[in-house]
């Protein structure tokens, strides 16, 4: 009997390493690139699929990742302090040596789609798992347009990724658990608008990287779609319909604030900047309404928009009042103004702004504490640089005044403690 | 609309000031100009940029701080004490300005302004980089990097950057103890 036992027991545990190590070696693994695109493309359609190609790139913002601040052109670099380790982007400029320049069609479309280079598998610092669902058409044309840029003779970066993160193989149980074989963003039924709009959001911007939660095995939490994601101690907000609702936009202003970055909302800040930098503010008309359209759940963008109700103050206690008027009068008002009306062009106003209105206050804090730089936007807008007041205000006082502003302007509970703004410094 | 007034109790180039019952709204700048007349420290842009009405203000463990007082509200100063430009030389008992500051006399002898509009700024700031410099002194290569680094934000519409620069190198360089060998 113990010894059949033990036999079951043995037989499974062995079924287990084989299933492993099956997985392991990518016998599970589904690519979505079909054969036909093993066959290369000709001169002229690259050429002409390269033009194409530019938007494509900018709308998939693949430039933001892959150069560095002074940094060769598409030769990467830029690293990405991960949980695990630093990973560094990578050179895409078509140089033959350290760039894709040797790289076919075909091995191009299985990087973007399956997440396996022609070097072995990518890490999900790459949106592979979003731009799993691009078209053949788009990826043909951001490799038609790669292959047209300048090669750079730039060496890639090693990561920094102790055992057993640093064996690429490792990635084909996150591919198995993290990539569907389903592509298709299009939703019969639904307007042309609404589709182009989730095929933005979901393939090309691939916003969920950073607005979906990540579930344990770090891919994105389908459950808690676009709903809002911590990320390098602050909140990627909630951009579902209800999310957007609450933050004050409305489908027109929102439309415009991805390509402005700026509204009465506020300004763009963090990663966002960047996005609006490099992909966003390039976003035709059509594509902006459609994201819109898409997020507020509309199948067509209407021509008139009324924003939401402003949120209902919430009151505090006097203490908090004081202390945080106080606080107020003496470092923010002087730019905020006295109303939180903001300076136009210069300033951003306080009483409208999204960061008031997020049930999470980290953004807030880390903004009284550490500052903003000075950031130039679309259409010679320049937002002023704000001084950070860590070294002017306690715990205790960041608390009170972001409890008070919260709950003056964006309707929140007071419910900071000194505590928490200690854990941001 | 009422404008609510506060009490306010300072010190300022070494005098007690107040109580004075002030705006609590206003800011620092005004409260000197209108309430004091220590029109030394300049309005420039009025949002923090360009650090021409900036004061010293004296921290309770000695050291030294460069404040914006166009953006920073009179009743955040309350309690502190503060040195505007008026403060920084030295005089006799009947006001009569004995001798400059050394940062002033600096400037003096580099011919560092044209205008003159930015100087008390470039003066508080010179002058809080020299208190740095006391406590934490420099290697010499990093003397160039330092002072730019303090004085960056300050901004002379005359471009007098290099004649400033000069002046506060020179200056910290013959002052004993702000340089490590």
């Amino acid at each position: 009997m113990a010894r059949k036992l033990l036999l079951a027991v043995l037989t499974i545990a062995v079924l287990g390493v084989l299933a492993a190590g099956a997985v392991f070696l990518g016998l599970f693994e589904r690519s979505v690139v079909a054969k036909d695109i093993e066959q290369p493309l000709s001169a002229e359609q690259m050429k002409t699929l390269a033009k194409r190609g530019a938007y494509v790139a900018v709308a998939a913002d693949c430039y933001a990742c892959h150069v560095t601040k002074g940094g060769a052109p598409w030769a990467g670099g830029l690293p990405f302090e991960t949980p695990f380790g630093t990973i560094y982007s990578t050179n895409i400029s078509p140089d033959k040596e350290h760039g894709i320049g040797a790289w076919t069609r075909a091995e191009f479309h299985r990087a973007v789609r399956d997440g396996v280079g022609k070097q072995g598998h990518l890490y999900p610092a790459m949106p592979y798992a979003s731009y799993r669902k691009l078209t053949v058409e788009d990826v043909d044309a951001v490799y038609a347009f790669l292959m047209s840029r300048e090669p750079m003779k730039v060496a890639n970066k090693a990561n920094h990724l102790p055992f057993p993160f640093n064996i690429r193989q490792g990635l084909a149980f996150w591919n198995l658990v993290n990539l569907s074989s389903d592509t298709k963003t299009e939703i019969a039924g639904r307007s042309a608008q609404w589709n182009r709009g989730r095929y933005l959001t979901d393939a090309l911007a691939h916003c969920g990287e950073c607005h979906t939660p990540r579930n344990l095995t770090m891919g994105m939490k389908d459950s808690a779609y676009l709903q809002g994601a911590e990320l390098e101690g602050v909140v990627a907000p909630d951009i579902t319909k209800a999310g957007l609702t609450r933050m004050g936009f409305d489908p027109l202003v929102f439309a415009s604030f991805m390509k402005s970055g700026i509204s009465a909302q506020g300004a763009m800040t963090n990663q966002m900047f960047e996005v609006v930098h490099f992909s966003t503010q390039y976003f035709t008309a059509d594509d902006l309404a459609a994201m819109s359209a898409y997020l507020f759940d509309l199948d067509k963008l209407p021509e008139r928009t009324t924003p939401p109700a402003a949120p209902q103050p919430v009151a505090v206690s006097a203490d908090v009042a004081a202390s945080a008027r106080a606080s107020y009068l003496a470092v923010c008002a002087s730019c905020h103004g006295g109303e939180g009306q903001g300076i136009p062009h210069v300033v951003v106003p306080l009483a409208t702004n999204a960061s008031l209105r997020l049930a999470d206050a980290r953004n807030l804090n880390k903004v009284i504490l550490s500052g903003i730089p000075a950031q130039r936007f679309p259409g010679l807008e320049r937002m002023q640089p704000m001084p950070g007041f860590a070294a002017h205000l306690t715990d205790q006082q960041v608390a009170d005044l972001s409890n008070w502003l919260r709950a003056s302007w964006g309707g929140q509970q007071p419910t900071v403690t000194a505590e928490e703004v200690r854990k941001q410094r | 609309m009422t404008i609510a007034m506060k009490p306010l109790s300072l010190t300022i180039n070494d005098k007690p000031v107040g109580p004075i019952n002030v705006p609590e709204t206003m800011m620092m700048q005004d409260f000197l100009f209108e309430y004091l007349d220590l029109t030394g420290s300049r309005m420039g842009c009025g949002q923090g940029i360009c650090h021409a009405c900036t004061v010293v203000l004296e921290k309770p463990d000695g050291s030294l701080e460069e404040m914006r007082t166009c953006i920073t509200g009179a009743h955040w100063f309350a309690g502190r004490k503060v040195r505007t430009v008026e403060g920084q030389a030295k005089r006799d008992a009947s006001g009569t300005i004995t001798a400059l500051s050394p940062v002033q006399q600096a400037f003096i002898e580099h011919f560092s302004f044209q205008c003159g509009y930015c100087t008390p700024g470039f003066v508080t700031g010179a002058t809080v980089l020299l208190d740095q410099l006391k406590r934490n002194p420099v290697r010499r290569e990093a003397l160039e990097q330092v002072i730019s680094e303090a004085l960056d934000r300050h901004i002379c519409r005359c471009t007098g950057y290099v004649r400033y620069f000069e002046a506060v190198r020179d200056l910290v360089l013959k002052t004993p103890g702000l340089v490590k060998a």
